[in-house]
């Protein structure tokens, strides 16, 4: 019995082990890795992702998949910098209105992705794909291709300022962690989720609804991209199409390797925090061991099956699909 | 379902020929050549060809700007701007090939065609494709060396290039100068087998063989995406710290990426950085100290000449085969941007939009290719 548990417990800790893990390797080849301006570095550029994949988090707790957040975050990044721009350009005006108007926008795009989904009986796979594309091409409408450039220093001091090392940015992220956290701790709907996800025709038997639910996930998903919208455009100072690229990857990976298992039912918003830290760890650190571009993207792909292989029980399970 | 099995049809006598001709080697492009002369458009016989650009994709600037080159053409015609058919390949070099061919059974071959066809591999069946249905195609940046438009009669009318070795050595000369000639550089690529990034890096190592007291840290491949580069760049900072005195970008979107890294750590502006391409933000960032210097190809010309040649073809205002080679194969202009001459840049090419007369083909062409 105690053999068991230990092993639950290894399993439940592998993903902090193979972070600290990493950051002894790295500091070993190189001593700069080891600081708190490094550290730093790699909390913004994580803090966009982070973003996305607590949202997408609650999804796979569900045991569905968002693969629409490349849309979303563009679409929320787009109509952002358009309103904040037409409010007069900076937060000490009308401007901090384009903010909340962001989140709200963010969870219409969820609620369309989820209403498609249930409403039609889609799998989420495929509903969220589409959405995610009609995302892109409405942004990309929006813009004609062009970047809306935001450099209001008070927006933007969400990356230059610093508070205890930290930029502004990262510190506004941990609250939004934390308010993750109090969601699926604490409310009916954070619960629900795992009720969904661990077992869905049992839920459904005990009263639940599960459609609701479902579409309540997505919509909640959707305020969490726009969060990441907003970061990456505070990031770099331009909202484009292109600012949702690269999401879709570095989220759903980061959830995988922080051990939120991809069926369903387990993992939460503190697995995704080390999840997102590995991958820009590793990131990070293959530059700053200098490895060459074409070994790097090898190197992130074995050190993510590993991270999986240590992380998620799959003993459990009566097959693998 | 007929429409599905002539087309299957055609198509397996389309791959049918494609094999012989692959049989046939060499020669198979005489062939083709011989094909495209007897078809039904000689130049000169489309009275009112549809104009199309092919090209990768809406969210670059770069491409933005050839684009409305492309329109100010189809507007210098009389016709709407709507009058230009896109056909945006996203970087799939099948998609680029299927456009085109369903635009060419669409039309019927009446059309001018500009393109850049993806990759260079895929301009010999693009240009095929065209020749064959008696269209009229121009091409630029990507095509074999061994492919010319002179072995196409008049219908592959002509393919512009940019020469980026010299332009990147100035870039990096500038660079290196405002570093006082020692120091150490670090340096962001664009996806390495595009030629544009092979020749953009082969220009400062050009630039960096006059300049031995300056080291190069390391050269990464930010694939031309401004939040990759950022990354880069700070995962550089915290590897060489101050060390690093300088930075090479290959293009313009991934040095806004620099930027922003830098910026974070209140260093905007206190390391030297260079661009290429000429993007707006970039001028103003040069404007603004932070940038030193970037180059401008004239995208906004590229893309209306191109349109400009193949309509013109067609029509037979011009009949390309009269033409010396160096007007079928040619440079396009590159201008270098510094602070002197920001101000001036930016109030011809940004601000206000030159008028070209899109019938002198070759005035602001920058000589011919050589291989």
């Amino acid at each position: 019995m105690s053999n068991l548990a230990s092993r639950g417990d290894l399993q439940r800790w592998a993903p902090l082990l193979v972070l600290v893990a990493l950051i002894v390797f790295f500091t070993l080849v190189n001593p700069n890795f080891l600081s708190l301006k490094n550290f730093a570095r790699i909390s913004i550029s994580a803090t966009p992702p982070l973003m996305v994949a607590i949202g997408a988090t609650f999804i796979i707790i569900m045991g569905s998949i968002d693969l629409s957040m490349e849309g979303s975050v563009a679409v929320c990044a787009v109509i952002f910098a358009t309103l904040f721009t037409a409010l007069g350009g900076t937060l000490g005006g009308w401007g901090w209105v384009a903010l909340p108007a962001c989140l709200i926008v963010g969870a219409i795009c969820g609620l369309v992705t989820g209403t498609v989904h249930v409403g039609l009986r889609i799998p989420s796979f495929m509903a969220s794909l589409s959405m995610g594309f009609v995302g892109i091409g409405l942004s990309l409408m929006m813009t004609g291709g062009d970047r809306i450039r935001v450099e209001d220093p008070l927006f933007r001091s969400l990356l230059t300022q610093r508070f205890l090392g930290f930029p502004l940015m990262v510190h506004v992220a941990f609250a939004v962690l934390l308010a993750a956290w109090f969601i699926q701790r604490k409310t009916t709907l954070g619960r629900n989720f795992y009720a969904v996800g661990g077992g869905e025709e049992l839920a459904h038997a005990s009263g639940l609804n599960v459609r609701r639910v479902r579409i309540a996930g997505f919509a909640l998903a959707g305020v969490f991209y726009a969060f990441g919208a907003l970061f990456a455009v505070a990031q770099l100072g331009i909202a484009e199409t292109a600012t949702g690229y690269n999401f879709m990857f570095v989220s759903i990976t980061s959830i995988v390797v922080g051990g939120t298992a991809l069926w369903g039912g387990s993992g939460g918003v503190w697995n995704t925090l080390v999840g997102v830290l590995i991958v820009n760890v590793i990131n990070n650190g293959m530059i700053v061991m200098g490895l060459p571009r074409y070994v790097q993207d090898g190197v992130l792909g074995l050190l993510v099956i590993i991270a999986v292989v240590l992380s998620t029980d799959r003993k459990s399970l009566a097959f693998v699909k | 379902m007929s429409f599905i099995k002539d087309f299957i049809e055609k198509e397996t006598l389309n791959r049918r020929n494609f094999l012989l001709a692959s049989a046939f080697g060499i020669t198979g492009a005489a062939a083709a050549s011989i094909v495209g002369a007897g078809r039904a458009h000689a130049a000169g016989a489309i009275e009112d060809p549809t104009i199309a650009w092919s090209y990768r994709d809406r969210t670059n600037p770069y491409w933005n700007s050839i684009v409305s080159g492309g329109e100010s053409f189809v507007e210098s015609l009389g016709k709407p701007k709507s009058a230009l058919v896109h056909l945006i390949n996203e970087g799939s070099s099948e998609k680029s090939l299927a456009d085109v061919k369903a635009l060419l059974g669409k039309t019927d071959g009446k059309l001018a065609l500009a393109i850049d066809a993806n990759d260079s591999p895929n301009a010999r069946p693009v240009v095929e494709a065209v020749v064959a249905k008696g269209a009229f195609v121009s091409t630029i940046w990507n095509k074999t060396d061994d492919l010319h438009p002179w072995d196409f009669g008049d219908n592959y009318v002509s393919h512009m290039s940019w020469s980026d070795i010299g332009p990147a050595e100035q870039t990096a000369t500038i660079l290196l100068k405002a570093m006082g000639g020692k120091g150490a550089i670090v340096g962001l690529g664009g996806i390495a087998s595009n030629n544009p990034a092979i020749e953009r890096r082969t220009g400062l190592d050009n630039a960096l063989k006059n300049f031995p007291d300056v080291k190069l840290l390391d050269y990464q491949a930010a694939d031309w995406d401004t939040q990759k580069a950022n990354s880069i760049m700070s995962s550089y900072l915290t590897r060489f710290g101050d060390e690093i005195t300088g930075v090479f970008c290959a293009n313009d979107t991934m040095a806004y990426g620099v930027l922003e890294a830098l910026r974070a750590e209140g260093l905007a502006g206190q390391i030297p950085v260079v661009a290429y391409d000429g993007n707006a933000q970039a001028v103003d960032l040069i404007l603004a100290g932070e940038l030193l210097a970037t180059v401008s190809t004239n995208p906004h010309w590229g893309g209306g000449i191109t349109a400009a040649l193949a309509y013109y073809a067609a029509t037979g205002a011009f009949k390309p085969s009269d033409e010396p080679h160096e007007h079928r194969e040619f440079n396009g202009p590159t201008v270098l941007i510094t602070k002197a001459d920001a101000e001036e840049f930016k109030k011809k090419y940004i601000d206000a939009t030159p008028t070209y007369d899109w019938k002198d083909f070759w005035g602001p062409s920058a000589g011919p290719i050589t291989y």
